[in-house]
């Protein structure tokens, strides 16, 4: 029996012992009492502690258990961290650790640059190359997050019908354990799953719709209906064309220039760049409200007329045979990435979503119904008073987030495993490799890279309230 | 034309009040309808596939009814795949392949299985039922087909024990931290707060070694104590609790303290009681954290099947079982059910109960 049981005991017969001879000396109990006693029995030392110091020491003896266990499992392990970081051998006990002082660290930075981490030694390839993977996704995921749990908030806050229960679907995957999602996903995302049937299946159907007759006609007039359309409602009021549709319009010639792809004829690549760079140009003449702006509209008509009357358009929808992807293990492309992003967006938005809806509808209902009287627009409405009203809760989100996206593991753990190769090897992950799965535990290594992580983070949730300060006081 | 349009695009209210459907909501239904897909598409095919045979499954057939090719047991020939011949006459009989698959494939028919013949590989076409593969769920759990390693009731026992136990734990110390915190004026108040508030700050993820040295000098280490005690004092439940029992008016505690009870007494017939909407909150978060806990579990239980929680069996599970993906499937609906019947059970509170009083 160890140390600890022999006290968890004795500690166990004085409180249920005493306990019971100093409650039944005080108090009479019926038979129907017992919970009531039981209860009375959990509390006892509280008690105790008011009977000999009076009320005073009663909120510290409220307080004791829960900082008990701060103390013993969050506080001395950050301070142990330091210790077992300066310490080196596979010995699980603390005073059989022999003293090294920085050398852990220094094996971290043992690197010709530590932004390749493959010039470092190996205990600092393995930490970099987690660090720089974990800092990609954090600069990627967090943004990703943060809009698309604005977006379902904005969305779910709206007068829409079974309001709740949409709200219920988006939170649903909050709910679910990170391996039940791993295996969702892994089985969606098979080489031969459903993810690759669907989109197989819809390109063999483009393929197949276009090499049908008439294909080339039908597609030509229906584009030609929606360009004629578009064109009229920017055309319709004032002297300068309308920007949203415009910008619309700008898209849609952007599209038909890469497919008629003009350049060709001079044996050059890249009409799609072209197009946009087109388009963008006329969008920002028409934002500049430039007197010309309606005449190079009218160009860009008549050329997006003659664009359309040169496309194949069997050829442009032609995709061919579509060949299945593996997408979690083809390496040197960014698929395992994305979908680890994609997995850690749907897995964990409910819940930054139900925060935001919070902040939402916190916004007095008239700032709207003022703006609804000046004939606001929505963008207007949106920038002008739901942004900076939902920004204070937006910045705990942001946080919260990042904290969050910093520690990933469960979700990397099981879907790639780090895979492949390094790609999505993650720092926690390194961390849990090091210390607990490798055939020599190195906890020292393990516990250098959680300090200089724990430092890494406290920089960022520092420089983010710093940054965020102003909003945050608004 | 025009008054049909407006008829279609009417969203409710009277005649002078109701609107045309606007960009917004077209965006925002559709928006919501790419919700769908992306949210309960992925589950209900999971579910769809683990009701699947394994030959469907090995397959990889994407059809959404379990249906698969029918396996019969021939006599001296052993498990083979039924396929129908359609003979010229357009009569059908069951055969199975007696050979490899050429143009002319040499079947016999399963009633007669040594009358082979070769015939017109078009003529033969897969003969397949629809049933629903339960086997898939009660091998692993009833331990048959060799299915031993899948210890459910092990694993469900020590879920709902650590869940249940850790949050019992939770609720009582941090309520009984919050009671302090909010009711009580004493010396080093704020010296707590602000150490609560600094716990938020460290991530579980950098304390991770050497939580594992302390938990071990305790001696909890690969017992289910260690994976419930070191987070049972959580930092956002205490102010979620405290928040909300600073709402309660201090006259009932002085009123009770008039009438002699106790300070405990105090705590838990009247605060405890009152705080009970923020309680069930907590209660909640507790649940889904504690089922759904995985890296620390992982530290400190995987050395002892007895010990694993679901979430640990099933990724042992996944892992020793790579091809057996019919079973993977159907216990990651198992495991998937309590969580999935207990959100639709309270979805409407949880939804609310976070969004109001959590974390604000």
């Amino acid at each position: 029996m160890t140390l600890a049981g022999i006290l968890l005991l004795v500690i166990g017969v004085l409180w249920i012992g005493g306990g019971t001879l100093w409650l039944l000396a005080r108090r009479r109990y019926k038979i129907y009492q017992i919970p009531s006693f039981a209860m009375d029995l959990i509390g006892f030392p509280v008690e105790i502690a008011q009977s000999i110091w009076g009320r005073g020491a009663v909120p510290y003896a409220f307080l004791l258990p829960n900082m008990l266990i701060f103390g013993c499992f969050t506080f001395s392990p950050m301070i142990l961290n330091f210790f077992v970081s300066m310490t080196d051998g596979t010995s699980i006990s603390l005073f059989d650790r022999p003293w090294i002082g920085f050398a852990k660290y220094t094996e971290i930075f043992d690197c010709e640059s530590i932004f390749v981490p493959k010039s470092c030694s190996n205990a600092g390839f393995n930490f970099w190359t987690g660090m720089f993977n974990t800092l990609w996704f954090v600069a990627i995921q967090v943004p990703i997050l943060c809009a698309v749990a604005l977006i379902t908030a904005l969305v779910v806050n709206k007068n829409i019908k079974g309001r709740g229960l949409w709200r219920a679907m988006f939170f649903y995957p909050v709910m679910l354990s990170p391996v039940v999602i791993a295996n969702i996903w892994n089985w969606v995302l098979h080489r031969k799953g459903v993810l690759n049937e669907a989109i197989g299946g819809a390109s063999d159907t483009m393929t197949g719709l276009a090499g049908m007759a008439g294909f080339d006609m039908v597609m030509t007039i229906l584009l030609a209906v929606v360009l004629m359309f578009v064109s009229e409602r920017a055309l319709r009021f004032g002297k300068i064309p309308a920007l949203p549709w415009t910008a619309l319009f700008g898209a849609l010639f952007a599209m038909l220039f890469a497919w008629a792809n003009p350049l060709s004829l001079l044996e050059l690549p890249g009409s799609f760049w072209v197009g946009v760079a087109l388009a963008s140009v006329l969008c920002w003449m028409v934002s500049v409200q430039h007197p010309f702006a309606r005449h190079l509209f009218f160009v860009f008509c008549a050329a997006a007329a003659l664009l359309l009357l040169s496309i194949q358009f069997d050829a442009v929808f032609d995709f061919g045979r579509y060949s299945p992807v593996n997408w979690l293990v083809t390496p040197n492309t960014n698929w395992p990435f994305f979908w680890l992003v994609f997995v850690f967006t749907w897995s964990h938005m409910g819940f930054y979503m139900l925060i935001l809806l919070a902040g939402l509808q916190a916004i007095p209902s008239d700032l709207y119904e003022a703006a609804k009287m000046d004939a606001t627009s929505a963008p207007r409405t949106f920038y002008r008073i739901t942004l900076p009203l939902v920004m204070p809760t937006l910045t705990v989100v942001v946080v919260l987030s990042l904290i969050r996206s910093f520690q990933i593991f469960d979700e990397v753990y099981l879907l790639t495993g780090g895979g492949p190769g390094r790609d999505t090897y993650m720092i926690v992950q390194n961390f849990y490799e090091v210390a607990f799965t490798n055939s020599v535990p190195d906890y020292g290594q393990a516990a250098a890279g959680s300090v200089l992580m724990a430092v890494v983070i406290a920089v960022f949730t520092f420089f983010q309230l710093w940054i965020t300060r102003r909003q945050s006081e608004f | 034309m025009g008054r049909v349009t407006t008829f279609l695009t009417r969203t409710n209210g009277g005649t002078d009040s109701a609107q045309k459907i606007g960009v917004t909501d077209v965006l925002a239904y559709s928006y919501l309808l790419l919700g769908v897909l992306i949210i309960l598409v992925p589950v209900f095919w999971t579910f769809f596939s683990s009701l699947k045979p394994e030959r469907a499954i090995d397959n990889f057939d994407t059809r959404l009814l379990p249906i698969a090719q029918i396996e019969a047991d021939i006599e001296g020939v052993g498990t083979k795949t039924v396929w129908e011949y359609t003979a010229e006459d357009g009569t059908v009989t069951d055969v199975y392949k007696a050979g490899p698959t050429r143009r002319e494939t040499d079947v016999a028919p399963i009633n007669d299985p040594t009358n082979i013949e070769a015939v017109d590989r078009d003529r033969l076409a897969p003969s397949e039922e629809m049933r629903v593969a339960t086997e898939n769920y009660l091998d692993p759990i009833l331990k048959r087909n060799g299915q031993t390693n899948f210890q459910f009731g092990t694993y469900l026992f020590n879920s709902v024990f650590i869940t249940v136990a850790a949050t019992l734990i939770t609720l009582l110390i941090n309520a009984m931290a919050a009671f302090a915190l909010s009711k009580y004026r004493f010396k080093g108040r704020l010296t707590f707060t602000l150490l609560i508030v600094a716990t938020l700050l460290i991530p579980s993820s950098i304390i991770l070694v050497s939580l594992f040295f302390v938990v071990w000098t305790f001696g909890i280490f690969g017992s289910l104590w260690g994976v419930i005690i070191p987070a049972a004092a959580t930092p956002t439940g205490v102010f979620l609790l405290r928040q909300y029992m600073l709402t309660i008016p201090d006259e009932l505690l002085e009123a009770a303290r008039m009438d002699a009870a106790s300070e405990w007494r105090i705590f838990w017939r009247i605060v405890l009681p009152l705080s009970l909407p923020a309680l069930s909150v907590l209660a909640i978060l507790s649940v889904i954290w504690r089922w759904n806990d995985f890296l620390w579990p992982l530290i400190v239980l995987i050395s002892d099947p007895a010990k694993h929680t679901i979430q640990l069996g099933l990724t042992q599970y996944a892992g020793e079982f790579d091809q057996d993906f019919h079973y993977i499937l159907a216990m990651t609906v198992v495991s998937l059910i309590p969580i999935t019947l207990v959100f639709i059970w309270l979805q409407r509170f949880i939804t609310t109960g976070i969004a109001t009083t959590g974390l604000k």
